[in-house]
């Protein structure tokens, strides 16, 4: 029962950052721009967050300073990528680079490997829903956890409204799907592929201060770990569906507290378990994409479709 | 008539050289602006990283010495890039090549040396293709998109790699994670009293290779063409599909021989930090990037980015910048050369000039 519970908990726990990288990707994903920067944009935010604090003690000034550099490091990506029409991958790995060698470079100044803060207690930011934590598996499911994985849920339905039942979310998948009758309608192309990969900023650094600040108290260079390319891979299985997107993402979570709560039973095959959730994941999309092409029969191959 | 076609080459020499210049200039500027401050002279720092790496015969041979393997990644990329196959996972590749050419290195006895040599670099070859080839199928028959894919693999293979060196190949004899030192036969000797091995000469020989199958081959033409455009590539029979894979296999192909590489020649065990921050893999990237995915370019942005490489170690011994300073500096050259500054097609240089030239115009016509 335990075992289970704790299961569940980490389950909601590792699926947090990648939702919050889903529902701010699909955006782009959405307006044809492919931003392989969630990664970057989640590690300056983890980063920065944790530096500022670190320097100051001031939480909310960390917050805000680690949230205006994404949306920054946004601004930088969309700059370099629409506006001087630059290839989006190379500039999302540059980006991607970009962040790791800074964190690296100021780790190194600074003389330490890692930022550790004491007088933060990862425990004050678990939000404790009184009633529901008493139930057995409910409250494991729903309770204790850190205020950004509220908001990461929220989000989902949030981001799914503003996508199909707003004009902002309509023009976005315009502009995506036929960028051509989007200008001919008198659309600003380039105003929605910013705004897109700007929602995406500001949902990467939230996921950033989830993982560094919320949840460990603790920042280590590249303790991302992929989870920008695993969304990417949830936002393709999904279609850039939200909703359908974020169900990807949550079975990596599942994976992710799997490989997590069995490794104990597992000997010295525990350092195996780590593969799990990047295997699953080339695994899933592997299906959806057979699933997906099942049924169109073109002679030949494309690349693009 | 041909005056004027041998302007147009030298126009398009200069503005590809330019192109591949502004962006490490650029990515330069910001480095010296943060090494001062630091409260360090930024151009007495680049001096010791320029002269140190380049103006001396033994500094000049290690750099060569360290080029062999971004040589081989920087082909590996270049070889995809071309076709608008994006394989991210170079290195991961490299890094499979690297460890069962060491482990193959290690435990082969009572083979000759140049046998074990060639065994050593066929298993890195060998392991990076399989490695390639799970992206290259996927792709191929289940239209997956190899990019996602590579970039997940590459942490797949980093872990496994990592379970294997602390588990079943462990060095029990040493005090940190790593494989057995590979056997005096298997390495490359260094020649003379540099640093420079055969492998560089190795990664000549391929060099050559992959210019002319890159330049004077059906392959390269088709490579061209499915980066082109698949579709007319397709319609003018090519097999994209096999083709696909056959470009992955190469890439592969390329990547565990520079692994192997980098293990006979340099490393001689396998450990966490085999192939350094922020790994040959991605330093290939920016190489292929820098050389304009041309097998010549590469050749010289090896060697440089190698230069650089190496006097970082310096920059740490006479000054007090860290030499993570040249991570920052290669990220941002791979950021500014995304933009085509100088390209025909997106010309920035151009259409700013024909923005003032045309506001010029209008102001004069008003002024009449």
């Amino acid at each position: 029962m335990d075992l289970l519970q704790s299961i569940l908990y980490d389950m909601v726990n590792h699926s947090t950052p990648i939702i919050l990288c889903v529902i701010g990707g699909v955006f782009a994903y959405k307006a044809n721009v492919l931003n392989i920067a969630l990664e970057g944009m989640m590690l300056c935010g983890a980063f920065i967050v944790m530096l500022v604090d670190f320097l100051t003690g001031n939480l909310a000034l960390a917050v805000s300073a680690s949230i205006l550099s994404v949306l920054l490091l946004g601004l930088i990506f969309s700059f370099f990528g629409i506006t001087c029409k630059g290839n989006v991958i190379v500039v999302g790995l540059g980006i991607n680079m970009l962040v790791s060698a800074i964190a690296g470079f100021v780790l190194k100044v600074m003389n330490s490997s890692n930022i550790l803060i004491n007088s933060l207690k990862v425990s004050d930011f678990k939000i404790n829903i009184p009633v529901i934590e008493n139930i057995p598996i409910l409250g494991s499911l729903l309770s204790g956890h850190p205020l950004i994985t509220y908001l990461s849920f929220f989000g989902i339905f949030l981001m799914w409204l503003l996508m199909y039942k707003t004009k902002f979310g309509i023009y976005v998948r315009v502009v995506g799907e036929n960028e051509d009758a989007a200008r001919s309608l008198g659309l600003k192309v380039s105003f929605y592929r910013y705004m897109a990969i700007l929602i995406g900023a500001f949902c990467c650094a939230l996921a950033g201060i989830n993982l560094s600040l919320e949840r460990l108290g603790l920042f280590t260079n590249d303790m991302t770990a992929g989870r920008g390319f695993i969304a990417i891979a949830a936002i393709y299985c999904g279609h850039g569906d939200p909703l359908v997107s974020a169900v990807y993402a949550i079975i990596f979570g599942l994976a992710r507290s799997l490989s997590i709560n069995l490794s104990i039973f597992a000997g010295p095959a525990a350092g195996l378990f780590d593969v799990i959730p990047y295997v699953l994941m080339t695994i899933v999309l592997t299906v959806v994409s057979i699933y997906r092409y099942k049924n169109i029969k073109i002679r030949g191959f494309r690349i693009n479709e | 008539m041909e005056t004027t076609n041998r302007k147009q080459k030298w126009a398009s020499f200069g503005r590809s050289l330019l192109s591949s210049l502004v962006p490490v200039i650029a990515a330069f500027i910001i480095g010296g602006i943060i090494i001062s401050l630091l409260g360090e002279n930024p151009f007495a720092t680049y001096w010791i990283l320029i002269s140190k790496s380049l103006f001396t015969v033994k500094g000049f041979a290690y750099t060569l010495h360290k080029a062999a393997p971004l040589i081989l990644t920087g082909l590996a990329i270049a070889v995809t890039f071309k076709a608008n196959i994006f394989n991210m996972g170079v290195e991961g590749q490299l890094l499979i090549g690297g460890f069962f050419a060491g482990i193959a290195g290690a435990s082969l006895t009572g083979t000759s040396p140049a046998v074990t040599k060639i065994i050593c670099m066929a298993v890195g070859m060998g392991c990076g293709v399989l490695f390639a080839l799970i992206p290259a199928v996927l792709k191929a028959y289940f239209r997956v998109n190899e990019m996602v894919v590579t970039l997940m693999l590459n942490y797949a293979m980093i872990k496994i790699l990592e379970f294997l060196a602390t588990g079943v190949f462990r060095d029990n004899g040493s005090g940190y994670v790593t494989t057995p030192t590979i056997q005096a036969g298997a390495m490359f000797r260094r020649l003379g009293g540099s640093k420079l091995t055969p492998f560089f000469f190795i990664s000549l020989i391929v060099f050559l290779m992959m210019y002319f199958v890159m330049n004077r081959s059906v392959l390269g033409y088709e490579i061209r063409a499915i980066g082109l455009n698949p579709v007319f590539a397709e319609a003018a029979s090519m097999k994209v599909r096999n083709k696909i894979i056959e470009i992955m296999v190469i890439s592969g192909a390329l990547s565990g021989l520079a692994g192997a590489g980098q293990m006979m020649s340099d490393q001689f065990k396998y450990t966490l930090t085999f192939s350094g921050t922020p790994g040959l893999g991605w330093d290939g990237m920016l190489v292929s990037l820098l050389g304009k995915h041309d097998p010549v370019g590469i050749l010289i942005a090896a060697i440089f980015y190698s230069a650089l490489k190496t006097g970082s170690d310096k920059i740490n011994f006479y000054t007090n910048v860290p030499k993570e300073i040249i991570a920052v500096i290669q990220s941002l050259i791979i950021l500014f050369l995304a933009v085509q500054f100088f390209d025909e097609k997106t010309n920035l240089f151009d259409s700013l000039k024909k923005k003032i030239t045309g506001r010029d115009e209008t102001t004069v016509k008003e002024e009449l």
